[in-house]
Order: structure tokens, then C-alpha cells, then sequence
């Protein structure tokens, strides 16, 4: 079992700074996520680790080794490429086997690696087979079992998915998730698609403007958000960020519109001091339509709905500001005029509006 | 609707007498080449060039291949045929396996420098012959090479090389550079995925530049009569002699025959690879 450290790594391509400082620590068996929009670094990182790429200052630690300055072939690292790379001039078999070949592995071991990755990931009947007669799908497969075969300590995916259509990546994603199950190796993974970053990762590494921001398991980077920018950045509907105003107290309060939520049981990082505007991001799910004679509500008119099958995705207007409910489609049918709205205050998060920070 | 197809018709016909008229116009001159090489000297000199063979008869092709003078030496050109393949074959193979691994190293791999190198091979390219032709005679002399086959060849690929190294860069570009990723992360260094991976895609285009190598070089005249010296001169050069050399009347049977026998081996590799050159034209990146 192998981990990954990474200290204190940077990286500028001209005046642009890649990567800012980067420190990360990928525990042996984890599965790691770096997440973020194109151009925040990550998939430079990935590059960094994987010896692609040479970072101008900071080194990188595979198995307690120090590899900043080996070769991509001496880290005992495997990747898998967005665009899946295979060697186009070979046969699925030779591109399972060329790397092996490469590093002089006896004959009788690449074929049964071959044997063992092929009926793993069920490719055994294109192995003769060239790239250009597969389907995108397959494709994806043969490049994940060209990583496979190395059995190697650490495995790196830079994008594998994104080329794929929605049904064919769900179908793959399942399986990497199994594959490191039933492998158990170090996985580090590099997406934008933060669907894919939930399900798979144990922890997520939230990348933005070249530095990490947040490293934490799913759930945590979803209930406690350190900053604006991972709120805004997870989850699949997009949060509500609304400018609040909060003053301190026992309870402290915020105010929304006609609303004053009591926040007895929000774990402040520093206890607020006066009154001031914060933001306060709740997500859609954690809004909820009133029930009659229920304390701490808050009026608000209904814009449209959006019906989404299982959920109904309620607009409405609070204070001037945008909110959007996760409703019941039972509940939601027929929505209009004024409604009276209520919150999970124990789900929300507050930000600071100037630096973006949680409160 | 009648009127309308009438003058497309009209408007085929033109067509094709423009394209007629233009085939002949550019036909003519080979034709008369051909039919004057198939005459026996007699018809040569009493009747027109129009006129065809009454006649026909190889000779003049023999004599050309065999027996014809070229200063002093009455030889033909077969010898000189064998100099120009000898010249033609290495300066080829080198010129295009440097200029493909020059673009595989510009291409895919951080070279200091490199856009300055593509500057350098662009202006290259078009640097005029003639101006250093002079310091070049001078270098060879000075290494003591200059008249050998190995200074000719040195001459061609010197030369070959800006444009070569451009088309295979501009080729390699447009292969993904994951590709290079993948290999090196599979343990290959820069000799192997050049050798395994970019060589075996490069097939077409290697094709097509071999072509555009071996016309080029085989067609060459002055490089040959300033370099190879005088066991080495290239066909072009003894088509030269042959048909300045006169002794009396002149064999212009004779000189055709060789003009058509020195023009027709880049005309067979047009002929047989033609297809291979279009697809490596035609060749986009390589997907996936």
C-alpha cells in the first residue's frame, strides 16, 4: 500500500501561478478527488505527481519516497489519460502489454497480467482488436486496464469520463469505484465534475486558482463548506447564497426579509461580534414550504417551478433575492402566490461577504 | 426549364474545350519530345518535329543509355544514372528520418529554445541557395570531403532539413501529447516512443515526404555540379553535357531520349505512390 505526499509544491507557467504552495497527503488505499474548474491547477498537480510535470520548488513523496526528481516510469505509478491515449498503431493486446514489455517483464507474467486485467474489466474478447475499431466505451476500458497491468502502487485518472456519453460514464464510474474496492490501491483523481467527486472520492480536494481550499470526505465538504467558493462549487443543484444580516447575541440572529432565525446551535469559528452583513448559503433541500402555526418562517412569493421527477425545484423570491426549494412534486404541484418558507438552520453555513471565509 | 439546361450544356462544352485546348497546349512539347526520341536520326533532320515517326525505332535510347558522349567520355547515361541513385537513396533516408525526428523532438518534448529553433528553420527554409554556396564549397574543401558522394549527400540533407523538420512538426502537433504521456508513464523513453509509437503513425507522411525528397534531390542540378565532383556527377548534369556536347550534326533524338530517361524515375514514383501522397496530405490528427 502506497500513499502520496505532496509539500509545499508551486509552479508558474510565466506570470501565471499554477500551483500556490500546494500541501497533500494521500493516506494508502484512499481514494483522493482534486476537484475544481478548468485552469485551477489540478490537473497540473496530477501531471506533478505523476512526473510529468517538474514543479519549480516543493517535492512529492510516493511511498515515503522522494521522487520530485524521478522519471514518471521510476514513481510505480499508473494513469489513465482523459483522452484515453491508447497507442493507435497497436493492438489492444499490445497496448495492455507495452509498458510491461518496456520494463522487461518475463513473457509468461505480462500474459497472465494481460489474462487477469482483461477479465477484469471484460475486454477479453477485443484484445486483437485496434483502438480506431472500439467504441468510446471500450476504449475507456482498455485504457484503464493499460493502467491495471502495471500493478502499480498508485493509481492517477486525469478526467476519464469527460469524453464519455452520461449513461456510459455513470456504467464507469460504478466500476472504478469497484476496482478500488476490490484493488484497494491509491487512487487520486482528477475531475470538474463534482457529481463524480461525491461518489467516488473518500476525500475531495478542492482546488481553486492554484491552491487547495478544502480537503475533506464528501460529506463534510458538503455540510461544512470553508469557503463561498466550495458551497457554490458542490453540489448537484446549485446552493442559495443570500445576503443576510446576523447579530450577535444568545441566541445570535440573522434576519431575512420579515424572518428572524434564531442560530443556537451553528458552530461559530469565532464567536460574531456587532451587527454585520454575512452571506448565508442553504441548499435547496434544507428549504422547505411551512406547515401551518410553525415558529420561525419567513414569507416569500413563488416565481415557477421546475419539475425534475422525483423533486420539484421550487423559485422563489425572498427579500429581493433569489432562493430555490427541493420540493415534494406532490407537495409542489399548483405552487403559487405568497407561501411561507422554513429552514434546517442546523444545515446552513455563513460566509463572510468580503473574504468568502465561513464564519 | 429547356433554356436552362440548354445553356448548362453550352456551359459543359466551353468547359471542356477550355480543358482540351489546356491539355494540349501542356502536352505538345512532351509529345513532340517523345515522338522525336522514337525517330532515327534521318527523320530528325528532314522532317518536322509535328511529324510522328515513320519509323520507329529505339536507338536513340539505347545510345543515350549506352554510348552517348558527354564531354570527352562516350558512355551514355547509364553510369551517371547509378550516381544519381547513389546520391539519392541516402540523402532521402537521412533527410527524412532527421527532419521526422526533429519534429518529434520540437513537437513533444520541451526543447530550450524552441521557438527560436522554428524561427530559425523557418527563415531557413527560405534562405536562397546561391548565397552560401560559397562558404559551403569552402567548409568542405577545408574538412576535406568536397567532391565525394558524402559531400553531396551532406549538401541534400543540409538542405532538405528546414522543410523536412517543418512538415513533420506540423505534422506531429496534431498528434495528442497524452499520447507521449501515456508511453513515458509506461516506461518508455524518448528513442523507444519515437521508434514505437510516432514512427508507425508517421507512415503516410513519411511516404510523402520521401517523395517530395527523392524528386527534389533527383531533379537537382546545381548542387550536383558544384559538389559531387567528377566520378559522382548526377544524371541531371550528364543530360547537361550530353546535350551541349556536339560533334557535327546533333542527335536531338538522342538528347530527348535522355531528357525523357533522366525525368522518368520521380515520374514512376509519382506514378506508384500517387496514393499514398494524398492520403498523407489528406492525414488529420490522430484521434483518441
Amino acid at each position: 500500500m502506497t500513499g502520496v505526499r505532496v509539500i509545499g509544491v508551486s509552479k508558474s507557467h510565466g506570470l501565471l501561478r499554477v500551483l500556490q504552495d500546494i500541501d497533500l497527503a494521500v493516506e494508502p488505499g484512499e481514494f483522493t478527488v482534486l476537484l475544481g474548474p478548468s485552469g485551477c491547477g489540478k490537473t497540473t498537480l496530477l501531471n506533478t505527481i505523476a512526473g510529468l510535470d517538474i514543479p519549480d520548488s516543493g517535492s512529492v513523496f510516493i511511498g515515503g519516497r522522494d521522487v520530485t526528481n524521478v522519471d514518471p516510469s521510476g514513481r510505480g505509478i499508473a494513469m489513465v489519460f482523459q483522452s484515453y491515449a491508447l497507442y493507435p498503431t497497436m493492438s489492444v493486446r499490445r497496448n495492455l502489454s507495452f509498458g510491461l514489455r518496456v520494463r522487461s517483464v518475463q513473457r509468461d507474467e505480462v500474459e497472465r497480467r494481460v489474462a487477469w486485467a482483461s477479465q477484469m474489466l471484460q475486454i477479453g474478447e477485443l484484445l486483437d482488436r485496434k483502438p480506431n475499431q472500439l467504441s468510446g466505451g471500450q476504449r475507456q476500458r482498455v485504457a484503464i486496464g493499460r493502467a491495471l497491468v502495471q500493478k502499480a502502487g498508485v493509481f492517477l485518472f486525469d478526467e476519464p469520463l469527460s469524453n464519455l456519453d452520461a449513461k456510459l460514464r455513470m456504467e464507469t464510474r460504478v466500476e472504478i469505484k469497484r476496482l478500488h474496492q476490490e484493488l484497494g490501491a491509491t487512487m487520486l483523481y482528477v475531475t470538474h465534475d463534482q457529481i463524480e467527486a461525491m461518489t467516488l472520492a473518500t476525500r475531495i480536494a478542492v482546488m481553486h486558482k492554484g491552491r487547495v481550499i478544502q480537503y475533506a470526505p464528501p460529506d463534510e465538504l458538503y455540510e461544512r463548506p470553508r469557503t463561498m467558493f466550495v458551497a457554490g462549487f458542490v453540489g448537484s443543484l446549485a446552493t442559495n447564497m443570500m445576503t443576510t444580516r446576523l447579530s450577535p447575541g444568545d441566541p445570535p440572529m440573522i434576519t431575512l426579509g420579515t424572518g428572524r432565525f434564531p442560530l443556537d446551535r451553528y458552530d461559530f469559528t469565532s464567536a460574531p461580534a456587532g451587527d454585520r452583513d454575512v452571506v448565508l448559503s442553504v441548499r435547496p433541500e434544507n428549504v422547505s414550504l411551512a406547515t401551518s402555526g410553525q415558529a420561525g418562517t419567513v414569507e416569500a412569493d413563488t416565481l415557477f417551478t421546475e419539475p425534475m421527477g422525483a423533486d420539484t425545484l421550487a423559485w422563489f423570491t425572498l427579500a429581493g433575492q433569489r432562493i430555490s426549494a427541493r420540493l415534494d412534486p406532490h407537495a409542489a404541484r399548483g405552487l403559487t402566490g405568497r407561501v411561507r418558507l422554513a429552514f434546517d438552520l442546523d444545515k446552513v453555513s455563513l460566509f463572510d461577504p468580503a473574504s468568502g471565509d465561513r464564519l | 426549364m429547356a433554356a436552362a439546361t440548354n445553356q448548362a450544356r453550352i456551359g459543359r462544352i466551353g468547359l471542356y474545350a477550355f480543358l482540351v485546348t489546356t491539355c494540349l497546349f501542356f502536352s505538345i512539347p512532351l509529345l513532340v519530345v517523345i515522338s522525336t526520341s522514337f525517330k532515327p536520326l534521318s527523320e530528325v533532320r528532314d522532317f518536322s518535329v509535328f511529324q510522328l515517326p515513320a519509323q520507329m525505332t529505339a536507338a536513340a535510347w539505347g545510345k543515350a543509355w549506352q554510348s552517348a558522349c558527354t564531354g570527352t567520355e562516350c558512355a551514355g547515361l547509364h553510369i551517371a544514372f547509378w550516381n544519381s541513385v547513389r546520391i539519392v537513396i541516402p540523402s532521402v533516408i537521412i533527410s527524412v528520418l532527421v527532419g521526422s525526428l526533429n519534429g518529434y523532438a520540437l513537437s513533444h518534448w520541451r526543447v530550450r529554445g524552441a521557438d527560436t529553433l522554428m524561427l530559425a528553420l523557418i527563415l531557413g527554409a527560405f534562405i536562397p541557395y546561391q548565397v552560401i554556396i560559397f562558404p559551403l564549397v569552402k567548409i568542405f574543401s577545408t574538412v576535406g570531403i568536397f567532391g565525394s558522394v558524402a559531400c553531396i549527400i551532406a549538401v541534400h540533407v543540409l538542405f532538405g532539413l528546414p522543410v523536412m523538420t517543418l512538415l513533420f512538426r506540423n505534422f506531429y502537433v496534431g498528434i495528442p501529447n497524452e499520447l507521449v504521456k501515456a508511453a513515458r508513464v509506461d516506461g518508455a523513453g524518448f528513442w523507444r516512443i519515437f521508434l514505437f509509437i510516432i514512427l508507425p503513425l508517421s507512415v503516410n507522411m513519411l511516404i510523402v515526404a520521401a517523395i517530395l525528397q527523392t524528386t527534389g534531390i533527383w531533379n537537382d542540378y546545381l548542387f550536383g555540379l558544384i559538389f559531387a565532383g567528377h566520378n559522382n556527377t548526377p544524371m541531371t548534369v550528364e543530360l547537361m553535357e550530353l546535350a551541349t556536347t556536339s560533334t557535327g550534326v546533333v542527335e536531338y533524338n538522342v538528347s530527348t531520349a535522355a531528357a525523357l530517361l533522366t525525368a522518368l524515375p520521380p515520374l514512376l514514383l509519382y506514378f506508384f505512390s500517387g496514393r499514398y501522397f494524398v492520403r498523407g496530405i489528406t492525414a488529420g490528427a490522430v484521434k483518441g
